[in-house]
């Protein structure tokens, strides 16, 4: 056993090598017009030796470090505990959900601009995993083009300013509901397929959309994407310093304060913040509805389901079309947050973050999925001294995160009745 | 006649980049067939390969060695070795701990990675597109010059007897050796082959370094066909070939070619009679369109509903 | 569950500390926004270079009315998103003036935010002509636009009297913007247009594009966009025996197209600035920047530097920190920098910004043509 624990450690220990030391050990560089390779730095090379040297200790005394490590108290001592008492943790629950949203309520007319724009964005991808949340969670069905949905959201609003004068409010249904509708008029193709199949066709489909918006010019403008999109206004009142549209007063005026860009920037939270609010709310319902049963039903047992009686297609499909609702919902927020919209906000990158955030923040519980987008949002920002390393840490915690706690950073629970134990 | 050589021309060039598809599709259909994940890290592993030759080939300019063979031979052998040590690795580290999982469990897993190594080049090779020496140059002329000089080049030649090099000594490995027998076992229940004494994981991590060193093939070839490599090239040839993958019926191997070579050339076609912008439309919208009239793709068996 | 609420509330409460941190008096800030990491970080470089020795030089001169100038940096990765959060830290730091962004689709949005908020903007490298033809009152730039290189491009094709010209883009705002433009100048002389056409981004196999140009038998092949494109192009079409001359924007001339292009390159035509790294008045500065090891060549690297001066020169002329009063200053007069006389128009684009033709060769060099 030591012998063959060795070879193998030996083994781990020259892999490692071989995959570190001709990539990191020799730099290609551009000098002038020729490529020349240039040795990497001593300490560098050291680094990678002592990589090396790591791995092969770690996997020569694996059996050891591994029972350990087992032995040590649980650094999470939730999953020890006996399970709360399910009335008491939903009571918690909500109490502190309750908490979370006065708290958001009141929290940025007391901190900087800087962020309450950043708490702006991480509401929308709140809104865009909530959504995802549906599809991927609740129903099961692996949806890797979900950033479609979410720039047809945007670009609806972006168009219909341009193109027809509509403001925010009514842009906001409108986006919404023809998001959904591509949703359904997506989804009722391609839910037949299965699994996988299912991804790499939502995934064609996303870039499809991403393709089309940047190569017609001449409605989408292109490239260039689509400026002058509208802030939501205060019945009828504008947030910016001069009115742009006729009919409208501003809102620094009518209340008589002097003009502060923050007023728009909280303005904007807060609508971010009630939109989220009531996201979370509509899905909770549907969750406890006959519907949100099926989609869990289908997903944990398709055959069983449907030999139930459960329609495949209706139930996926409705699934599909509130998920898709709901990122069009986030995209019109989004084109009036930004101002300007462009294909390049919408690449597959953002559909596999959204998808993290969900799993991350455990597939299916909502508070989680809220976690999880405040996490992967505001991590990378605090993190900017390291920003070279931001995406590398990114991919590497996504492995990790898989690997030792793949329930996510709250497991989902659902609401059930305990029957009391018999005496 | 001119519209005819045009018209073979673009096969051509579809043939050749469809070639290379179904190289690295390989990969991504044989990690499928046995443990039923898409492999996304795939394509970084392909890029790493591509790397890795431009090293070895600028490494060996260096010490004025330039005699081609040696050259070439080289740097295969070191974009196999490095990329099958990754292919190796990235299944130990990412995929064996979640094995048997829920199935988006891996799934992320393995966009993590493909993020992961993504960046690790990035940071130890920069950004920058790095040019990569066109080693073989030249090709065969056809037609006159006055209507439309058909051409293929060796590049394009050798790309087309590799693949189908490799094809040939894949599909004998996987149907008359040992470890390709153990292969289609494993690949047809994990469990029973388990039972029956085949060591599932050695098998599963001979997959993974059999499609990562086909990748890295890929490679070195498309590195001295196309002229240049960036650490971000990696994952749209890989979404290209998963296309590929399951255009042809993923978990098939010649399911894999047949994507690969039709995937090419509609690519190319696209190109050539539309617009190079509608090239991954197309190629989209063609996958969609086959998946919705056959499932399981062209080559793959259908899928039995198990009750 | 109450703890990881508290964790974050921490974390939370951090950044903002971090955030609002920091509000020295008696110093002028300047905010500088690019890249700093991402795939065109290269060129966030070249920003970042050319402000920083600006700042250094302006300092060791005494600063501005003996204020301080102080460099706040922001990356934007070049990324729309990024670049409105960085814009708002940015108000947040109570910074007035604005050196970035570089990416036209970052400058784009982060500009509404520094107009509404008051702040003054100069970009040194965003080319899209749809950022100064807003009304806006402080936006600036010290670099030429989409709409002044592409018709220098286009007459100098004109005027070789080509039969066909193929021109070819890489979808993106200012690859786009440049080949439109020069189609619009073709067009206007009577040339035919044999393809206009977009490729993707980021894509490496050029086999059927090249072979397209090769059956339209075209004389000139003009392509939109930046230089790892080009560069492939040139190569395969090469390979193909394509005999048409290329040319291409200043976001092709740079040395990198020869290590991917190799032979191919020569031959290629360039439509560039002229080189401010090779003026005769700016050969201290070049100095300065080769004794720390930096190089001055980049195309954004002077223009950042200008941007800096500018901004700099035009609170010592108002003699006010107000930005308003700044951006009347510079529409008004006229400013000596790296990059030649520098003024203004009512809409912020500098009245002047001269392209030049020049021929590239395969070992790194260029000539003017005439």
């Amino acid at each position: 056993m030591a012998a063959n624990n060795l070879k193998h450690a030996l083994f781990c220990a020259l892999v490692t090598l071989i995959i570190s030391y001709p990539i990191i050990g020799f730099n290609l560089e551009i000098q002038g017009i020729n490529i020349t390779l240039t040795g990497a730095t001593t300490s560098t090379i050291g680094m990678v030796l002592l990589a090396a040297v790591i791995v092969f200790l770690f996997q020569l005394f694996r059996d050891r470090i591994m029972s350990a490590l087992r032995s040590l108290p649980n650094p999470l001592p939730q999953p020890r505990k006996e399970p709360m008492a399910e009335n008491k943790r939903a009571r918690i629950e909500s109490w502190v959900l309750t908490g979370i949203v006065v708290l958001a309520l009141f929290w940025p007319f007391f901190v900087s601009r800087g962020s309450v724009d950043l708490a702006t964005l991480v509401l929308i991808y709140i809104m865009l995993a909530l959504g995802l949340n549906v599809v991927v969670g609740l129903a099961g069905l692996l949806d890797l083009g979900y950033v479609a949905f979410y720039a047809v959201g945007a670009y609806t609003f972006a168009l219909l300013s341009q193109y027809a004068g509509f403001s925010f409010w009514m842009a906001l249904p409108l986006g919404a509901c023809l998001a959904a509708l591509f949703g359904l008029v997506l989804g009722f193709p391609v839910l037949r397929l299965r699994g996988d199949y299912l991804a790499i066709v939502t995934l064609g489909f996303g870039e499809i959309i991403r393709i089309l918006l940047n190569n017609w010019t001449a409605l989408t403008g292109g490239p260039n994407g689509i400026g002058g999109i509208p802030d939501p206004t205060l019945f009828g009142m504008e947030f910016g310093r001069r009115v742009r549209e006729e009919g409208n007063t501003s809102f620094h005026e009518t209340f008589g304060i002097a003009y502060s860009g923050e007023h728009k920037v909280i303005f904007l939270y807060l609508i971010a913040l009630v939109l989220a609010i009531i996201t979370a709310l509509i899905i909770r319902r549907f969750m406890r509805m006959p519907v949100g049963r099926a989609w869990e039903a289908l997903r944990e047992d398709e055959i069983a389901a449907r030999s139930l009686g459960l329609s495949r297609t209706a139930v996926k499909l409705s699934a599909f079309t509130i998920g898709a609702f709901f990122a069009g919902f986030a995209g019109t927020v989004f084109a009036s947050k930004q101002g300007f919209i462009s294909p390049e906000s919408f690449v597959f990158l953002e559909s596999a973050i959204i998808l993290a955030i969900v799993v991350l923040g455990g597939m299916g519980s909502q508070l989680g999925v809220v976690l999880a987008a405040i996490a992967v949002t505001i991590l990378p920002e605090l993190a900017r001294e390291f920003s070279d390393y931001r995406m590398l840490v990114f991919g590497a915690a996504m492995v990790l995160m898989m690997v030792w706690r793949p329930q996510g950073l709250m497991p989902m629970r659902r609401v059930h009745i305990e029957l009391k134990k018999q005496e | 006649m001119q519209d005819l050589l045009y018209f073979f021309q673009q096969l051509i060039n579809g043939l050749t980049i469809g070639s290379t598809y179904a190289l690295i599709a390989i990969g991504y259909t044989m990690v499928y067939g046995i443990i039923g994940m898409i492999n996304f890290a795939h394509g970084e592993v392909y890029m790493i390969g591509a790397y890795t030759a431009l090293i070895a080939i600028t490494g060996l300019a260096t010490l004025g060695i330039t005699w081609l063979p040696l050259v070439l031979i080289v740097a295969l052998i070191c974009a196999v070795l490095v990329s099958s040590s990754m292919g190796w690795a990235v299944e130990r580290v990412a995929y064996r701990p979640v094995r048997g999982r829920h199935r988006l469990i891996p799934l992320i897993s393995a966009i993590g990675m493909s993020i992961f190594l993504q960046n690790y080049v990035h940071l130890a090779q920069g950004s920058r597109n790095i040019g990569f020496p066109a080693l073989i140059e030249g090709g065969f002329q056809f037609g006159s010059e006055d209507t439309f000089p058909m051409s293929i080049s060796y590049i394009q030649i050798t790309i087309f007897i590799t693949t189908l090099i490799c094809m040939t000594a894949l599909s004998l490995f996987i149907s008359r050796s040992r470890i390709g027998r153990a292969c289609r076992a494993v690949s047809q229940d994990l469990g029973m082959a388990n039972l029956l004494g085949i060591d599932t994981n050695r098998i599963i991590s001979a997959t993974f370094v059999i499609g990562a060193s086909l990748a890295a093939v890929a490679g070195l070839l498309l590195g001295m066909y196309y002229g240049s490599v960036d650490p971000l090239f990696g994952f749209i040839a890989g979404l290209k070939a998963f296309t590929a993958a399951v255009l042809g019926g993923i978990g098939s191997i010649p399911g894999a070619m047949l994507g690969g070579l039709i995937l090419g050339v509609a690519e190319s076609m696209t190109s050539g009679y539309l617009s190079g912008e509608y090239k991954d439309v197309v190629s989209f919208s063609l996958l969609i369109l086959i998946l919705l009239f056959k499932p399981t793709g062209l080559l793959g068996k259908p899928e039995v509903e198990k009750i | 569950m109450k703890t990881s609420i508290t964790k974050l509330a921490t974390a939370v409460g951090a950044s903002v500390a971090l955030l609002a941190a920091g509000q020295a008096a008696a110093e002028i800030k300047i905010g500088i926004a690019g890249p700093m990491t991402g795939p065109v970080a290269q060129y966030g470089d070249m920003q970042f270079s050319g402000a920083h020795m600006a700042i250094e030089r302006i300092n060791a001169a005494g600063g501005v009315n003996g204020e301080e100038v102080v460099a706040v940096e922001v990356d934007d990765v070049c990324d729309p998103k990024q670049a409105v959060t960085v814009a708002n830290r940015l108000v947040n730091e109570g910074v007035r003036y604005v050196v970035g962004h570089l990416c036209s689709s970052s400058t784009q949005p982060a500009s509404d935010i520094y107009e509404d908020e008051g702040i003054l903007m100069i970009t040194p490298a965003s080319t899209s002509p749809e950022i100064t033809n807003r009304g806006y009152e402080l936006v600036f730039r010290t670099i030429g636009l989409d709409s002044m290189q592409g018709p220098v491009a286009g007459s100098y094709i004109a005027s070789q009297k080509p039969e066909r010209v193929a021109i070819v883009h890489d979808k993106q705002q200012y690859g786009e913007g440049i080949a439109t433009a020069v189609r619009d100048t073709l067009k206007d002389s009577g040339i035919e247009i044999a393809m206009f056409e977009g490729i993707t981004a980021g894509d490496k196999d050029f086999s059927s594009l090249v072979t397209k140009i090769k059956q339209a038998d075209v004389d000139y092949v003009y392509f939109g966009g930046y230089h790892p494109e080009l560069g492939l192009i040139l190569r395969q079409a090469r390979q193909s025996d394509v005999d048409a001359k290329f040319m291409g924007p200043e976001g092709v001339g740079n040395k990198d197209i020869n290590t991917i292009a190799g032979e191919a390159a020569e031959g290629l035509l360039v439509t560039l600035p002229p080189s401010f790294d090779q003026k005769e008045e700016n050969k201290e500065l070049i100095a300065a920047f080769d004794a720390k090891g930096e190089d001055p060549s980049g195309p954004f690297v002077l223009t950042s530097y200008a941007a800096v001066q500018l901004i700099a020169e035009g609170i010592a002329q108002a003699d006010s920190k107000d930005p308003y009063d700044v951006a009347q200053t510079l529409r008004s007069g006229s400013f000596q920098t790296p990059i030649g006389t520098v003024q203004y128009d009512q809409a912020g684009d500098m009245t002047s910004f001269e392209f030049v033709v020049y021929e590239w060769h395969s070992d790194g060099s260029k000539t003017p043509v005439n």
